[in-house]
């Protein structure tokens, strides 16, 4: 267990030097020059050739690709991502404003998707082919298939404009969170439902389901009491899949409701050909995914009793 | 006599998949009392468990199930019940023991918790009392350090002992009927006879009536006082065990104990399979269902089913269907 837990832990780390180098690469690629930004900012239009070559020089811009990776490695470690190009400040003092902001909105999105999802998968498993379970199927397609943009757009017309329930603008209280919170959780909520909602009829065709009927439960007892505990690892595994894809779903969210989070953030860097910020938030989602997954393979590793008691072999 | 614990009368069983529909069940009947053990055999699609675990609603989810007949238990027809009313019979008067205990018993759960909330749910035992007797219950099953199994999940047992542990789970609502659908098949051939043994032994103590499902003809020759013969859905034979399995009557009982490998003798030599194979049962057809594969079928044999005869004298109740081997017996004994 503990050498499983080593090795998975060496291969998160390989994977985010992976990553980071790669992102590294394609910003570095990607059109617009960093030294004439910074010396525009600087001089406004008095930026000439010779004072950009300057501030190439100072930034070690000119160095080859490899090189520039891995001072900007070595300052990341120590917890320096450099500064904005768009608004001078440190990322790291930009990230403690914004990243609780972003947590906030995937927490209360998890957290909505969770319980919806066991709850309408549930609640289809019961049903069992009956007119709920063939209504949460095609819930489940739509909301699946329903970019957040637009689910956005539908929410705030309908709860903030039409029904003036909460506000559509900002974080202003705990209200203000709600339409954020389910237009992100609308896409996990029906992949994980229908997940749920299939395991489930998997496991109830499962020998064990048998004898849990034969052991007097009834069929609601059967699906609670034997099938939900055997569909953990595929949720969890599922589950954590789904929370690390929210943050893709965070960069729209936080800009249509105006929350001052990292997902608004990466896209002002990348209007404003922030480099140093854009590969500062790619860094952050890098390092977010692959410790969300390495926790979430812990996790299922307790869930599932063969799993768990395998450490001791 | 006593009044059947289990007593199933005319029922048909007609299970539908997307696809096809069968006729698992066709008009068959029988009863067993307590004490007694009935075993039930015939070959895999022969309607064994359909027939004995149906009228139970314990077949697997997803196959359409269309019941006709009675199937009476503690004087109530399990057919007409409700759902709740049958889990109750389910939990209460029913014990079942499956086939593969690898898979029969819940991955994700303890044992022993599982044993205490039966006894505790039809006793009305304390939490402790009922910790008490799931450990008794795995000690009386013959698994060791009982205390230490309560607490472990299926995967850190062998087959043999999850067999012990799923018979202490059928047991622990103390059924009046225990049910054991082929529970030797997935063991080793030396853990089989360890389970017959205890199979044997619990019933002796307890009195109660087992119903053998196999196509294990030396489990039936340990275990069964009286045997069933079933083939498509259909009873060939019936009778005591010795009758049946010593005096066959039925052509395809005669072709089933044939084809059963003698230790004595080589394979080749004395063992026979019955030539063709079983008939498709999604066309319900009149006559006998084993004409077809039967080597002294005659013209008459196709047109009309055959009914249960009594068979000679007709002592206790050994009864074949085949007129042909009847009639036969009959001019003789004139």
């Amino acid at each position: 267990m503990r050498r499983m837990f080593l090795r998975r832990a060496g291969l998160a780390l390989f994977l985010m030097l992976a990553a980071t180098a790669l992102t590294f690469a394609i910003v570095t690629a990607a059109p617009g020059n960093v030294a004439a930004l910074i010396a525009e900012r600087a001089a406004g239009a008095g930026a000439d050739g010779e004072m950009i070559k300057r501030i190439a020089d100072e930034l070690g811009l000119n160095d080859p690709l490899p090189v520039r990776y891995v001072h900007w490695l070595g300052k990341a470690v120590a917890g320096d991502l450099g500064e904005s190009l768009r608004t001078g400040k440190p990322m790291m003092d930009e990230f403690a404003e914004r990243i609780p902001v972003t947590a906030l909105l995937l927490f209360g999105g998890g957290v909505i998707a969770l319980v919806l999802s066991i709850g309408l998968g549930l609640w289809g498993a019961v049903s069992n082919g009956g007119v709920v379970d063939r209504l949460l199927h095609g819930a489940a397609l739509i909301g699946a298939s329903t970019p957040n943009f637009f689910v956005a757009a539908m929410l705030v017309i309908v709860f903030a404009v039409g029904l003036g329930w909460v506000p559509s603008f900002g974080a202003s209280g705990a209200t203000s969170w709600l339409l954020p919170w389910f237009t992100i959780a609308l896409f996990p909520a029906s992949v994980l439902a229908r997940v749920v909602r299939v395991n489930l009829q998997e496991a109830m065709s499962r020998p064990f389901a048998t004898t849990g009927f034969a052991k007097g439960l009834s069929r609601r007892g059967v699906l609670l009491r034997e099938a939900l505990p055997n569909i953990a690892v595929p949720f969890i595994t599922t589950f954590g899949a789904q929370f690390t894809l929210m943050i893709i779903g965070a960069i729209v969210v936080e800009r249509v409701f105006g929350l001052n989070g990292v997902g608004a953030f990466f896209i002002e860097a990348i209007r404003f050909r922030d480099f140093v910020g854009m590969q500062a938030v790619l860094t952050l989602f890098v390092v977010f995914f692959v410790s969300v997954n390495l926790f979430v393979d812990l996790i299922a590793m307790f869930a599932d009793p063969r799993l768990r008691r395998a450490r001791r072999a | 006599m006593t009044t059947p614990v289990y007593a199933v009368e005319n029922l048909i069983i007609d299970l539908y998949t997307p696809t096809v529909s069968v006729r698992a069940v066709d008009g068959a009947s029988f009863e067993i009392h307590p004490g007694e053990t009935l075993a039930i055999v015939g070959e895999s699609g022969s309607g064994k468990t359909v027939m004995t675990l149906g009228p139970l609603g314990l077949l697997p989810e997803g196959v359409a199930i269309d019941m006709r007949g009675t199937a009476r238990a503690d004087g109530r027809d399990l057919v007409a019940m409700s759902q709740s009313e049958l889990s109750a019979m389910r939990g209460g008067e029913f014990g079942v023991i499956f086939q593969d205990p690898m898979s029969a018993l819940n991955p994700m759960l303890k044992i022993g918790p599982q044993l205490a909330e039966q006894a505790r749910r039809h006793a009305g035992l304390s939490a402790a009392d009922a910790r008490k007797e799931a450990v008794s219950l795995l000690a009386r099953t013959g698994i060791p350090d009982p205390a230490d199994r309560y607490d472990r999940y299926p995967h850190e047992l062998s087959g043999g002992m999850l067999q012990r542990a799923m018979i202490a789970l059928a047991l622990a609502a103390k059924p009046r009927v225990l049910i054991a659908d082929e529970p030797t098949t997935a063991l080793d051939a030396t853990v089989q006879a360890q389970i017959l043994a205890l199979i044997r032994q619990i019933q002796k103590e307890d009195g109660i009536a087992v119903v053998l499902i196999t196509h294990d003809i030396g489990a039936v020759s340990v275990l069964a006082d009286r045997v069933i013969v079933l083939y498509a859905g259909q009873i060939a034979e019936e009778g005591s065990a010795i009758d049946v399995l010593t005096r066959p009557v039925h052509p395809y009982t005669k072709g089933l104990l044939a084809s059963v490998p003698d230790f004595r003798s080589e394979i080749s030599s004395g063992t026979r399979e019955i030539p063709g194979l079983p008939p498709n049962q999604t066309k319900v057809e009149p006559g006998c269902r084993f004409a077809e594969r039967c080597s002294i079928a005659q013209p008459s044999c196709l047109a009309r089913r055959p009914t249960l005869l009594p068979v000679g004298d007709g002592s206790v109740l050994h009864r074949a269907a085949c007129p042909v081997v009847l009639n036969a017996q009959g001019v003789a004994h004139q």
